[in-house]
Order: C-alpha cells, then sequence, then structure tokens
C-alpha cells in the first residue's frame, strides 16, 4: 500500500480542502454582500457628476444658501461610508486569501519534509477516487493564486479610484462585476477532490 | 536522452512559473515537485519550477515564463527541440531583499498612484516567486496596470537565483511605462554605424547638452537648440542615424511617418499631429526624448497658393514647434533627402535650428562602414577593405550593405555546394559589385556599362598612354607624391586626332585601370525639345558625379555636343547654352551647399612623407575629390577656346594615327585571336598601311578574315598571307596626308 509519507500528505491535503471550501463560502457570501455597496458607490458617483454639471444658480434651487457646498458634502460623507465598508470587506477577503496561502503553505512544508522518502512515481500515482498528489498540490497552488490575483485586482480598482474622476467611480461597478470570472477554478478543484474528501 | 518539444503553455499555467517535464525526465533530473529549473533557450533562459504533466507523457516541455531573460520578454521563440542538457535544477535561497523597477502600463497609473501602493502591490505579487538576477518577472496574468518587474539586484548578493518570501523587502529603484521600457530594451540591439562619427557627434551634443547641464543653460539665457534638418541623399543612414543616437544616449523616440499622419477627413491629419506631439510631450516627462518626422517633404511641402489641404497641415506643424515651450524637453529631428522642396518656414531657426547635410560617403567613409558591416560576418583576412573602399565610389551606406549581404549570399551558394568553410573572400566581393550598383549613380543620365578594356588591348600609342596614366592613374595610385609635390589633379583632358584612331578605347582602358566612377554622355541624351531642360540635365550630371567622386565624366564628340561662341551663326543656341553650363561646372565659384561631404581635409606637405596605408587613403580623399572632364573631338578648332584653358580641358593630347610600329602593334592585338599562317609577315603589311588608322587595320583583318572562310568554303582552319593581301588591295586608308597635316599644324 501508500508510504506513510503519502497517507500523511493526503491527510494534510484533505485538511486544506475542507478548509478551502470554507474559505469559498466566506469568499461568495463577502462578494454578495459587495456588489450592492459598488452600485451604490456607482450612484454617489453619478449624483456627484450631476451635481457638478448643474448651475445651481440657474435653478429655483439658488434660494437656498450655499447648496452646492453642503449637497458635495453629503455625497462625499456618504462616498466615504461606503468605501470604509467595501473597505471592512476587502479585509474579510484578504483574510481568507491569508488562510488559503497559510494551507498551503503547510501542505508544501510537509511535502519538503518528506520529500526524500517521496519520488516521483509516488507523487504521479492516481486512483479512480484519489487524484495524485501532485495533482492535488496543484491545484491547491491554483486556488491560493486565484485568491491572490482576485484580490490584488479587486484592491488595485478599489485604490486606484480619485475623487475628482468621477468616470472611473461610475464605471467602477461594472468593473468591479467583470472581475467576477465565468470559471471559478475554486469550485471545480472542490468537485474534482470530493471523492477524495469522503474517502476518510 | 531523446529531445524535447517546446509547446506553448497551457491557459491555466498562466502566472504559475511551472515547467511541465515528463515525470521520466524529472526523476533522471533528480527534481522533485516545484523545485527550481533553469531552462536555456536560444536567445535567453528561463526560471521554472518543474512539475510533471498531466498525462504524464515524455518528451514534452511547456513553461510558463513567468521569470525569463530581458530577450524573452516578448515572446518565447516556437517549435524548439531543446535538448535535456539544457535544463538545469538549480537550488533557491530565501531572499533577504530585492530591488525592482517597475514597469507600467500607463503614464497614468504612474503619475496618480502613489508610491506606497505601488510598493504594497508588488510585494504582494512577487511572493511566492522565484527570480533571477537581471531577469523579468512577467506580471501581466494579474490584470493590473502593473505589467513588469526587473530584478536588478538581490540580497545576499552571493546568489543570483533566489525565492521571493512574504519576509523579503522590496525596494522599488524606479518606475517606467512599458512604452519607454521596450524602447529601451530595442535601442539596445541596434546595428553599429560607421562613418558617420562627426554628425552623430553633433547629434549627440545637442540632445545631452540640456539633460547634463540644465542650470547653466538657464544661467546663460540660452535656449538649446531644439531642431534638426538631417539633408541627404536617400540611402546615406539619416533614419538609422537617429535611432543609433537615440539608442545610445538613452532617449525614447517617437517616430512620424508622413502617410501615417495623414487621414482622410477634414482636420484628421491635423488632429493626428497634435496627437504625436502630445506623445512626444508625455515621453519628455520620462527621460529625453526624440521626436522623427521620417521624410519630412511629404509631411511638410511648400505651400502653394490654393487652399490646399497639405497647406493646413503644414500650418499645424509649424504652430506646434513653434508652441512648444521652454519646458518641453524634446528634440525634433527632420530627415529629407529633398531639402528644397520643404516650405522654407519651416527652416529657419527656432524651428529647425541646425541644418545636417550628409552627403554620400568619401573613400574613409565607406571604409568604416565596411569595417562595420564585416564585423560579424565570417570574412577572409585576405579580403582589403581599402581597396573595396577604393572600388565602391558613388556607393552610399545602403548600396554597401546590400554589397555585403549580396557577397554572403554569393559565398553560401558555393559553400552549399562543396560545404567547405564559411567565409567570405574578395572574389565574392569583386562578384557581387558586378549585380550591386551604386544607387547614387541610378536614374543617372551617363551611366555606362562598360566591358573592361586593358590597355594592352590597344596596341601602340604609348605616348599618349603615358599622359592618360600620368592624368587619370597616377592622382589614384601615387597620391602622396602628388602631394608632396603640391600637384593637383588635373580638371580635364582633352583628346584630339583622325578619326579611328583609339580615342574611345583609350579612355575605356583608363576608367577601367582606375576604379573610378564613369559617366558618358552623349547628344542624344542630353538634348530635349524644352528650353532649358539640357542644361539642367547637364548640371544634374555633374551633380551626380560630384556626389561619387574620383569620377570620370566623358564627353565624346565634344564638338557636336557643344558648341564654340566665336563661329556659331545663331548666339543663342542650345550648344552655346551648354558650353556656358559646362565651362561654370568645372570651374565654378564654389560647391552648392548641398552637396558638401564629408569634412574638408587640408594635408600638410610634409606630414605626408612616409606612406602609411592610412595617410595614403586620407591623400587620396585630398587630391580625388574632383570630377574629371575627359573629352574626345576629331575637330579641335571647332571648340571654344574658354574650354582649352589650362584649369578646364587643361591636359590636350593630340592621338596620331599610328605609325608603321604602332600598326605593327595594332596588327598584332587585332590577329591575336585569329589563327593566322605562319606565312603571314605582319611587318610587311604594317608598312603597306601607310594612312591607315587603327579602326581601319581591324576592319582590314577582319575583312582577310571573311576572305578566307569565303575561299574554303566555311572550313577554313587558318587565314594565308595572300587573304591580307587581297583585302588589302580592296581597301583604301580612310585618312589623307592633308588632313593629318592640319592635325599636327593647328593644335589649338
Amino acid at each position: 500500500m501508500s508510504k506513510p509519507a503519502v497517507i500523511s500528505l493526503h491527510q494534510a491535503l484533505r485538511r486544506s480542502f475542507v478548509c478551502l471550501e470554507n474559505s469559498q463560502k466566506v469568499w461568495r457570501s463577502v462578494l454578495l454582500e459587495c456588489g450592492p455597496l459598488m452600485e451604490s458607490l456607482g450612484n454617489l458617483a453619478e449624483q456627484s457628476a450631476a451635481l457638478s454639471s448643474v448651475q445651481i444658480s440657474n435653478t429655483p434651487l439658488r434660494d437656498f444658501p450655499e447648496l452646492e457646498d453642503r449637497l458635495r458634502f453629503k455625497l462625499s460623507q456618504a462616498t466615504d461610508t461606503v468605501l470604509s465598508k467595501l473597505n471592512d470587506k476587502m479585509s474579510s477577503l484578504q483574510s481568507v486569501r491569508d488562510s488559503v496561502s497559510n494551507q498551503l503553505s503547510a501542505v508544501q512544508q510537509q511535502f519538503e519534509q518528506n520529500s526524500d522518502s517521496l519520488d516521483v512515481i509516488d507523487v504521479t500515482e492516481r486512483s479512480a477516487a484519489t487524484p495524485s498528489v501532485a495533482d492535488m498540490m496543484e491545484w491547491l497552488q491554483d486556488a491560493e493564486r486565484h485568491y491572490r490575483q482576485q484580490f490584488l485586482r479587486r484592491k488595485t480598482l478599489l485604490q486606484t479610484l480619485r475623487v475628482d474622476d468621477f468616470s472611473l467611480l461610475e464605471s467602477a461597478p461594472k468593473r468591479w462585476k467583470s472581475l467576477d470570472s465565468a470559471e471559478d477554478p475554486v469550485t471545480d478543484t472542490l468537485c474534482k477532490v470530493s471523492f477524495f474528501m469522503e474517502s476518510q | 536522452m531523446e529531445s524535447l518539444r517546446l509547446l506553448s503553455a497551457a491557459p491555466s499555467d498562466r502566472g504559475s512559473q511551472r515547467c511541465r517535464l515528463g515525470p521520466g525526465l524529472m526523476s533522471a533530473l533528480g527534481l522533485s515537485l516545484g523545485s527550481p529549473l533553469l531552462v536555456s533557450v536560444p536567445g535567453g533562459s528561463c526560471l521554472c519550477t518543474a512539475w510533471p504533466r498531466a498525462d504524464l507523457a515524455e518528451g514534452f516541455l511547456q513553461m510558463d515564463p513567468k521569470c525569463c531573460s530581458l530577450s524573452l520578454i516578448s515572446q518565447l521563440p516556437a517549435h524548439l527541440n531543446l535538448e535535456p542538457g539544457q535544463l538545469t535544477p538549480v537550488s533557491c535561497p530565501k531572499l533577504k531583499g530585492v530591488r525592482i523597477t517597475v514597469v507600467v502600463q500607463s503614464v497614468e497609473f504612474k503619475k496618480h498612484t502613489p508610491p506606497r501602493l505601488v510598493h504594497e502591490l508588488v510585494k504582494d505579487m512577487l511572493r511566492g516567486v522565484y527570480v533571477h538576477q537581471g531577469f523579468v518577472i512577467n506580471l501581466e496574468d494579474f490584470d493590473t496596470d502593473i505589467r513588469y518587474v526587473v530584478i536588478e539586484s538581490i540580497n545576499p548578493d552571493s546568489d543570483t537565483i533566489g525565492y521571493i518570501t512574504s519576509k523579503t523587502g522590496v525596494e522599488i529603484s524606479g518606475i517606467q511605462t512599458v512604452r519607454h521600457y521596450r524602447s529601451q530594451l530595442q535601442d539596445q540591439n541596434t546595428v553599429a554605424l560607421g562613418g558617420l562619427d562627426e554628425v552623430s557627434a553633433s547629434l549627440r551634443e545637442m540632445l545631452q547638452l540640456p539633460l547634463l547641464y540644465p542650470n547653466t543653460l538657464s544661467a546663460l539665457g540660452v535656449s538649446c537648440p531644439r531642431g534638426v534638418l538631417l539633408v541627404g541623399p536617400p540611402g546615406v543612414g539619416k533614419t538609422l542615424l537617429v535611432r543609433r543616437v537615440v539608442g545610445e544616449v538613452g532617449a525614447s523616440l517617437v517616430v512620424v511617418r508622413g502617410p501615417e499622419v495623414v487621414g482622410s477627413r477634414p482636420g484628421e491629419s491635423e488632429e493626428k499631429l497634435r496627437m504625436v506631439f502630445e506623445r512626444a510631450r508625455s515621453a519628455a516627462e520620462e527621460g529625453p526624448c526624440v521626436l522623427f518626422l521620417d521624410e519630412l517633404d511629404s509631411l511638410c511641402p511648400r505651400r502653394t497658393g490654393s487652399s490646399a489641404p497639405e497647406n493646413r497641415l503644414v500650418a499645424q506643424l509649424l504652430t506646434l514647434m513653434d508652441g512648444m515651450n521652454q519646458s518641453d524637453r524634446f528634440l525634433i529631428v527632420g530627415a529629407t533627402n529633398r531639402p528644397d522642396s520643404l516650405d522654407p518656414a519651416l527652416r529657419r531657426p527656432g524651428r529647425f535650428d541646425r541644418e545636417v547635410i550628409i552627403g554620400a560617403p568619401t573613400l574613409q567613409q565607406r571604409k568604416a562602414i565596411l569595417s562595420v558591416l564585416c564585423e560579424r560576418m565570417p570574412v577572409c583576412p585576405s579580403v582589403n577593405l581599402a581597396e573595396l573602399a577604393q572600388r565602391t565610389t558613388g556607393y552610399v551606406g545602403a548600396d554597401l550593405s546590400a554589397l555585403c549581404r549580396e557577397a554572403a549570399m554569393l559565398a553560401i551558394r558555393e559553400n552549399s555546394k562543396d560545404s567547405g568553410e564559411q567565409a567570405m573572400g574578395m572574389k565574392h566581393f569583386l562578384e557581387a559589385l558586378k549585380s550591386v550598383r551604386p544607387s547614387c549613380l541610378r536614374s543617372s543620365l551617363g551611366r555606362t556599362e562598360l566591358s573592361p578594356v586593358t590597355w594592352e588591348q590597344i596596341g601602340g600609342l604609348d605616348e599618349v598612354k603615358l599622359k592618360l596614366r600620368q592624368s587619370i592613374e597616377w592622382p589614384m595610385r601615387y597620391p602622396e607624391a602628388f602631394v608632396r609635390l603640391g600637384l593637383s589633379r588635373p580638371r580635364g583632358v582633352l583628346l584630339y586626332g583622325p578619326p579611328g584612331c583609339a580615342k574611345t578605347t583609350l579612355v575605356k582602358a583608363a576608367a577601367a585601370s582606375s576604379h573610378c566612377a564613369f559617366l558618358s554622355v552623349s547628344g542624344a541624351e542630353l538634348y530635349s525639345p524644352y528650353v532649358g531642360d539640357s542644361e539642367k540635365a547637364l548640371a544634374q550630371l555633374f551633380r551626380q558625379a560630384r556626389a561619387c567622386t574620383p569620377c570620370i565624366l566623358f564627353l565624346d564628340e565634344i564638338d557636336s555636343l557643344i558648341g564654340s561662341r566665336s563661329n556659331s551663326q545663331t548666339p543663342n543656341s542650345v550648344q552655346t547654352r551648354l558650353l556656358s553650363v559646362l565651362l561654370n561646372e568645372m570651374d565654378g565659384v564654389g560647391l552648392k551647399t548641398l552637396e558638401r561631404r564629408g569634412t574638408e581635409k587640408i594635408l600638410q606637405a610634409e606630414g605626408a612623407e612616409e606612406s602609411h596605408p592610412q595617410e595614403e587613403l586620407d591623400c587620396q580623399e585630398v587630391c580625388n575629390k574632383d570630377v574629371m572632364v575627359v573629352a574626345a573631338t576629331n575637330r579641335p578648332d571647332c571648340l571654344d577656346s574658354a574650354l582649352l584653358r589650362p584649369g578646364r580641358l587643361d591636359h590636350i593630347i593630340y592621338v596620331p594615327p599610328p605609325e608603321q610600329q604602332a600598326r605593327l602593334a595594332i596588327l598584332k592585338v587585332c590577329t591575336k585571336l585569329m589563327p593566322v599562317s605562319s606565312d603571314v609577315c605582319l611587318e610587311e603589311l604594317a608598312t603597306n598601311t601607310e594612312l591607315y588608322s587603327g579602326a581601319d587595320l581591324e576592319n582590314l583583318c577582319k575583312e582577310a578574315a571573311l576572305l578566307a572562310l569565303l575561299d574554303k568554303n566555311m572550313e577554313a582552319s587558318t587565314i594565308e598571307h595572300t587573304h591580307f593581301l587581297r583585302s588589302l588591295n580592296k581597301m583604301s586608308p580612310s585618312l589623307t596626308a592633308q588632313q593629318i597635316n592640319t592635325y599636327q599644324t593647328a593644335p589649338r
């Protein structure tokens, strides 16, 4: 039967995939919560743009004192609130990413400890229910890379927003949505390893 | 072990830095899962992590070029076969720190993103990547504005390879845009340039001066020059020069090609032009920048009276060039080969401050170009570049590179037959010289292909040959002697004598022996029904001849070509106008500025005493920078006296009808290829052919051979003496004693 090293690796991998499954759930739910926030960010940007293009002195609203400044203040305050909420969401996304990274490094560490007793044949051995160690490590790496890429893209998107550039703000929800790629490697991976996880 | 086929990486591996191998190869190389591996391919190498292929097949290699050397940045070479020896397992310690340059997509990102954020992002992106010093990390898979990271140095610096962890310190030494970075990369592999040192030095100075001493210039209150116009015939290397200098200085280059800018809608061209200037301005913010307007004459032609659309484009260019303020630190370089067709408003200081004229290369420059071109070719040591440079009069840089290419092709063709060593010999170059003609003389009037004639093929006339050699060959062969004695090459030579006495053949031999460019012109080419056209053609001919000095310009039958002012009936005929052009061109006030070539060199006479090869070339350049006019006539009395004075046609050589000895020599030359029977006495023939010219004698031999054929009914194998005598009886000499008398008595 399998070597003890392989068995211990399998256990570590199983643990990581369980963790990955949880992470995926958290990630999904956080992204779902982000959607409306981004929408409202886009709305606020639209309102700000509208405010800049209108000349209040030419409208019946001119009787209200300092209306434009007040409105702008309100809008920017609202934007700030939305952005700070988004920031909180980002930090929970970051924690998901970090936990997956930790899982990966734990598995890698275990692999390196046992690497002397493992040759390439052991690593690439696969059966109907159990994918090979190489495949599973590859999937785990891919998942970690996916989270990192997603997180970085979203972070870049949020961090490069500028208060004075309304078009950038307005297009932010659209760009945020386009980042949700159609194929999700993590879901695929979890499907692929479902038999392996149940085979305990 | 079998070789590996390199396939393109799977999309799912993008950004993973994996290198997919067969498991057998992995264990053979002692690699375990994810161990770093250096793969060297032609042109560079890639740092990857080993990973078994999903289908476990051997014999293939797929790698994701996340970390590769600079030259592989654009793409990996496809369809390669690699040997397993090209894969090297390496060990990667964890790095303490790394110093990088970040390459970003857009200028906006660079301008608006705080450095702290860039640092944060890059640090995240680089985690878990194996890096090699000097390599580029491709970060395109993150889909952000950060495209590449160049690893400048790593800490600890005892290694060149390392692994970046979350604890590795990242120090950003600079941020560049992709365009700037790519242009820098491109400039690193430009070809070398020969023979344009002075021009490139002045261009470099203009580029570097404002960069090196910005304060000095502003303290002096001087605005640095911002426009250079390069003028020169096609193929001298104007475009290459600009690219080269820009590469050396490390400036970025914005190129405008005329047709790219012109659009179909009204106003579109102007808009595109403005965008180009805007692009140059933004590039100038990152470093020195050159805006290069190639083929400026098409972009900015002389404005005409009507409201042509080009006028608006020209006006836009003028305003853009004037509107550059002091803070715009870019240089505008224009290149054209037709400066006269440019709008004159463009050529004032403030727009194009300087005009640099690059003429056809001189002898020295050609030698420099050839040596640069041959540097990377396997050339036999027997190839004499100086001689090659002498033979390539009138060749510009493009011609010379075509020549080298042609010679290389010949060498390859020859070597593929007998699979010998791959080297180019002198014979290949000489062969290539026949097929590559100088472009200076292309579409020129007097370009003639002549079959080379040696001096030996002309019988007799030893004295004339000597004189011709003195005036044509000696200045080429012994320039240092000419310089030492303060001699200069004659401006012109007039050959006169009765018809049929080998005047034209003599000139051919002179041209063949001196390797000069040879132009010959006849009345048919020169005359035109339009007033002024002939004169223009003659002036053009001289201009082209001057562009490829040393050059011989041969005017056959000059008496009919160019008239005399004294005895012509119509004082203002075409002939007299041509004469005045000729007089001017031969001894005019000076050259046009556009015809400048190289720098003026004046040699000290005492400096040239030892015949060092370098100095010899120098002397030659000084001695042979004029066009030599060789004219031939059989009516010297019809020529204008102004043409015959020293300084114009200063050597006047009489080509006499052959004497007895000369006739014998001519007959010997003529019968060289004929099977003459032993009883033929050429001496007797020579004495009996008084007043026969060279042409007559040749005709005599031909006639005799035909008679022999007639007698023996096509089966004649030898020509008998009787045949010669019979043909002699039939013929009469074409010259008369009276004719010869007039030549001898009235040479001038």
